[in-house]
């Protein structure tokens, strides 16, 4: 009996294509562990049952037929619910859109499809990925499968929590300040958050559409980069004007050595205000571990990155009111019943489908983006953005990596920060990356000292040096012995393979 | 109210116009790959993007962008090294993201000019002394053109059951958006517009010009070419600007041209009255000919401007920007300067042969078939004879200009001749003889008609002799009638007077 926990992608599409079990094998497995363990983590919006069970058909029939098989066929995927599948509702964890039919498929879901995934399903969320707790979904929480009284992280929260528990070896997410890399961190799983146009946009819902960027989440760097390697196969996409031909072998290089090679630290930010002691120590902790593994640990500093919550507090709910204002119950989503005029029709369907969150953003951008304040703020934002890159810039070209927590803190219990502003403040650690469309990637490290629960280092590097990054993720992986952990309290619950 | 010429004796006009241009020759949307159609089945042409569905984003259609820089080359524009679009925000249905894709401060082309010739009686309206130079009467008005910039067009609704069509009242909405997404180019002049000829000979001068790029079916009518106009009024010799109102439903060049004369005449009957114009839009009743209020500007409307994050800038390379300028033709001021450098036609033939580009190209196909010297003729032809006609041959058209070059057929027998040819590939030639229309130059055999006019027209003789000249035109008439139409008029002419005067 194996249990779907202990498998790897790689090990999932090999089994497959040596004949130990078929892909519908692993998808009933999959849907076992999902019936087993999701009721406890909240994790999924919809369970996509019939779509898993023929695209994992669609791979035996290949395989009966000789062909020889995708990278991914028939490894269990599931999908944060801001993302296109034909056949599945997108819902974004939003009133506005509880019923809205996906209309065509996203290229980044299209494209783990085309390696071979199995479709499982779609994940909870933020509603229209505001927030870093997956508490402000419309429709439940979800909880982290390490203390299920706790948040699992956010936006991508139902993201991280299927594939910490074991309910899906790989699930995609989406990163506008974090959205990955947080949830990753505080569930206990790798998340990367690629080079901004290394992967489509097209058919993720928008949030902040110069921010944004989907991502793979999975229990090991390799399985990552294999979903990477999937994501950028194609090359670049027609459909989005700002996607980027990032096709290439990102396991190519992935247990290079990085003996000689040069990590940055940043001092100033290990003594910032909020962060949790064990955090700090386990990353200066990662530090040394990087630094047995033969590479050079330089002090770098990002001197405007105080500066990037404000500059981010500005530009994303500019983007966010822009981009959500198409959704007004005129062609599809909520629609406020026996209204009298279209104004009407607009302004109730918008008050009543969009919840407290979605609200104050697109009134926060709404403000910033009037006229005699847009340039008081959003120009000056485009300001900070600018110095921001140039910071990150002048530190790339001292180190190829640079070391950080992705999370102040382990995972809060469920409504113990409340006030917005305290959430906003969380995410120092990661929105300076999406400003400068870097790429970054969270690995676990350890348990932490007090809490017990997981913590991620986070590594960021340069802008589409996405593979290089992940050769620094693997290193580390490879020293910390955290890889392939599915959360105790679910492991081993369903998922056997017969 | 004052007649139009009165008023503009006592005050100057100053007119901007926004002409609103449709790229309908392109094959697919702005943003997405719908096919560019209006007369397909509402909502047939459409797809998640142009639909404003999740997720959807827009990917830019590079030909629409060749097409504004040769608007924009053909216009004497500054073709911008970079710009980009900008999302323009409000709630409306027609509208399917809730924003319009459009650009911002800089667009692809700015800081161009047209010049317009006036002549006629259009040359009366501006009595100042802005007229630059004067040709044959005529003059030039340099009109600058501020900036042409890409955005968008909303979907068409259609409102039932309300009045006039207009939301209010509705019982309900209908929305087709096909044409959602159209590419949509925004001329926009300065106010250097003076009078309501300049802004109708300024439209014309653009959609001949649009029209000759072939980037636009430019028809005003189906609303392809769409124009709105700003117009204030200043005493004359003052420089500051009056308060202007801004007209709209200009579908047509008359209405252009009739709805600024009306507004120049009751902002003036305002003023001298000590009123104030009010800034508003007003709309243009051409049934009733007269203006009406759509609505008052009080505030400007807050359209939250800014950069369009799903586009990245456009940086126009050198070779880009001189690959469009290879694809601008010749365009009507220097085609009209050359048909009359190479074939001496009148200015103002060569003109309006040159202002449209089908009947440029046609009127060049057939010079070929014709001899140099009966050009002229052809233009004539082309001109006056060919637009009667439904489908007249290349060969047809030829044929009648020499005909008419050598004196064999008057005017109204080649007119009767093209009725019994158009659409039958029959030879004017022919049909001409067949009816023995063809005009003799058979000099003896005319004499003997002459000869039987002056026997019968004693009276009309002694007048000439007397002194009476003219009379020789009655007696030319005379010989027409009794050849049955088929001598030359002017051999006709020569004859009397050789017989008359010797």
């Amino acid at each position: 009996m194996t249990s779907l926990d202990t498998l790897t992608a790689r090990q999932i599409a090999a089994g497959i294509a040596a004949g130990d079990f078929t892909a519908t094998e692993v998808a009933h497995a999959a849907l076992d562990a999902i019936s087993a363990r999701d009721a406890s983590t909240q994790a999924f919006l919809q369970v996509s049952e019939n779509l898993a069970l023929e695209a994992a058909a669609k791979t035996d029939a290949a395989r009966a037929a000789g062909e020889s098989l995708p990278p991914l066929a028939g490894v269990p995927v599931a999908f944060k619910d801001n993302m296109n599948l034909l056949g599945t509702r997108t819902t974004c964890a939003s009133r506005m859109l509880e019923t809205y039919e996906s209309a065509y498929t996203a290229t980044c879901v299209q494209r783990m499809l085309d390696a071979g995934a199995t479709p499982l399903g779609k994940l909870n969320m933020d509603e229209f990925a505001f927030g870093s707790t997956t508490d402000s979904s419309a429709f439940h929480p979800t909880n982290n499968p390490w203390d299920i009284t706790r948040v699992p992280g956010g936006s991508s929260g139902g993201s991280a929590a299927a594939v910490a528990s074991g309910q899906v070896t790989l699930a995609l997410g989406s990163d506008t300040g974090g959205s990955i890399r947080q949830p990753a961190s505080l569930c206990g799983v790798v998340g990367m958050k690629p080079s901004y146009g290394a992967v489509s946009r097209y058919g993720v819902v928008a949030f902040g559409s110069s921010l944004d960027q989907a991502g793979p989440l999975g229990r090991s760097v390799e399985d990552v980069a294999l979903a990477m390697n999937a994501l950028t196969a194609g090359g670049r996409d027609r459909l989005d004007a700002t996607s980027q031909n990032c096709a290439q072998d990102h396991l190519a290089h992935l247990e290079d050595p990085i003996e000689g090679r040069a990590v940055g630290i940043i001092p100033a930010l290990l003594e910032a205000e909020g962060l949790a002691s064990e955090v700090r120590t386990a990353i200066l902790d990662a530090a040394d571990k990087l630094a047995s593994a033969g590479a050079h640990i330089v002090e770098v500093d990002l001197p405007n990155m105080a500066s990037s919550i404000a500059a981010y507090y500005v530009l994303a709910p500019c983007e966010a009111f822009s981009n959500l204002a198409r959704f007004d119950g005129v062609r599809y989503g909520y629609q406020e019943p026996r209204c009298t005029t279209l104004a009407e029709q607009s302004s109730l369907s918008r008050a009543h489908g969009f919840g407290p969150e979605a609200k104050r953003r697109q009134m926060l951008g709404a403000y910033l983006l009037s006229s005699g304040v847009y340039e008081k703020y959003y120009l000056a934002a485009q300001k900070v953005r600018t110095l921001i890159t140039a910071d990150y810039q002048r530190a790339f070209a001292q180190v190829d990596a640079i070391l950080m927590p992705a999370s102040p803190t382990v995972a809060w219990e469920h409504g113990a920060i409340s006030d917005p502003a305290a959430l906003y403040l969380a995410d120092v650690f990661t929105i300076s990356n999406n400003i400068a469309g870097n790429c970054g990637i969270s690995v676990p490290v350890c348990l932490g000292a007090d809490s017990g629960l997981p913590i991620g280092a986070q590594l960021q590097g340069p802008a589409f040096a996405d593979a290089q990054l992940l050769t620094f993720a693997r290193a580390l992986e490879r020293a910390c012995h955290m890889e392939g952990i599915v959360a105790p309290a679910f492991a081993g619950k369903g998922g056997e393979l017969a | 109210m004052r007649k139009l010429s009165e008023v503009l004796h006592d005050w100057e006009a100053v007119i901007g116009l926004e002409v609103h241009t449709e790229l309908t020759t392109l094959e697919t949307k702005m943003f997405c790959g719908c096919r560019l159609s209006h007369d397909d089945p509402p909502n047939t042409n459409v797809c998640p993007i142009c639909l404003g569905m999740p997720g959807a984003l827009p990917v830019p259609n590079r030909k629409a962008i060749e097409y504004i820089v040769m608007a924009g080359i053909a216009t004497n524009c500054e073709v911008m090294r970079r710009s980009m679009f900008y999302r323009k925000h409000y709630f409306y249905p027609d509208m399917a993201k809730n924003f319009q894709t459009t650009q911002g401060p800089v667009a692809f082309v700015m800081h161009g000019h047209l010049d317009l010739e006036i002549a006629g009686d259009g040359a009366k309206e501006r009595p100042d002394g802005t007229i630059e130079k004067a040709i044959d009467g005529s003059y030039v008005a340099p009109i600058r053109i501020l900036r042409i910039h890409m955005e968008e067009d909303a979907a068409k609704m259609v409102h039932v059951g309300g009045a006039e069509g207009r939301i209010g009242g509705a019982s309900e909405s209908l929305i087709d958006y096909n044409r959602c997404g159209t590419p949509l180019i925004e001329l926009v002049t300065e106010p250097d517009l003076r009078t309501p000829e300049e802004a109708r000979r300024f439209m014309e001068k653009l959609r001949q010009t649009f029209l000759t790029l072939g980037i636009s079916d430019c028809s005003l009518e189906k609303g392809s070419m769409r124009c709105d106009g700003n117009v204030s009024l200043r005493r004359r010799g003052e420089s500051g600007l009056g308060t202007k109102t801004e007209l709209k439903n200009l579908n047509s060049f008359k209405s252009l041209h009739d709805a600024l004369a009306y507004e120049i005449c009751r902002q003036a009957e305002v003023l001298e009255a000590g009123g104030t114009v009010l800034q508003e839009t007003r709309h243009w009743e051409p049934s009733r000919k007269r203006t009406v209020v759509m609505r008052v500007k009080e505030t400007n409307d807050d359209y939250r401007f800014f950069p369009d994050p799903d586009l990245a800038p456009f940086d126009l390379s050198d070779e880009f920007i001189e690959r469009c300028r290879a694809r601008v033709p010749e365009l009507p001021d220097t085609k009209r300067d050359r048909y009359v450098a190479t074939w001496g036609l009148k200015r103002s033939d060569a003109a309006k042969l040159a202002g449209d580009p089908a009947v440029a190209r046609r009127f060049e196909d057939a010079s070929h078939g014709v001899k140099p010297q009966a050009v002229p003729m052809l233009a004539n032809v082309m001109l006056n004879l060919v637009p009667a006609y439904k489908a007249l041959t290349l060969l047809q058209i030829t044929s009648i200009t020499e005909l008419l070059a050598a004196d064999a057929l008057s005017f109204s027998q080649a007119r009767k001749v093209l009725e019994a040819v158009d659409g039958t590939g029959k030879m004017p030639l022919a049909v001409a003889r067949d009816w023995g229309m063809l005009q003799s130059n058979d000099t003896e055999a005319l004499a003997a008609v002459v000869d039987e006019v002056l026997g019968r027209c004693e009276a009309q003789v002694q007048q000439y002799r007397d002194g009476n000249k003219k009379v020789v035109g009655f007696l030319v008439g005379q010989c027409m009638k009794a050849s049955k139409g088929a001598g030359n008029p002017k051999v006709f002419n020569q004859l009397l007077v050789q017989k008359l005067e010797g």
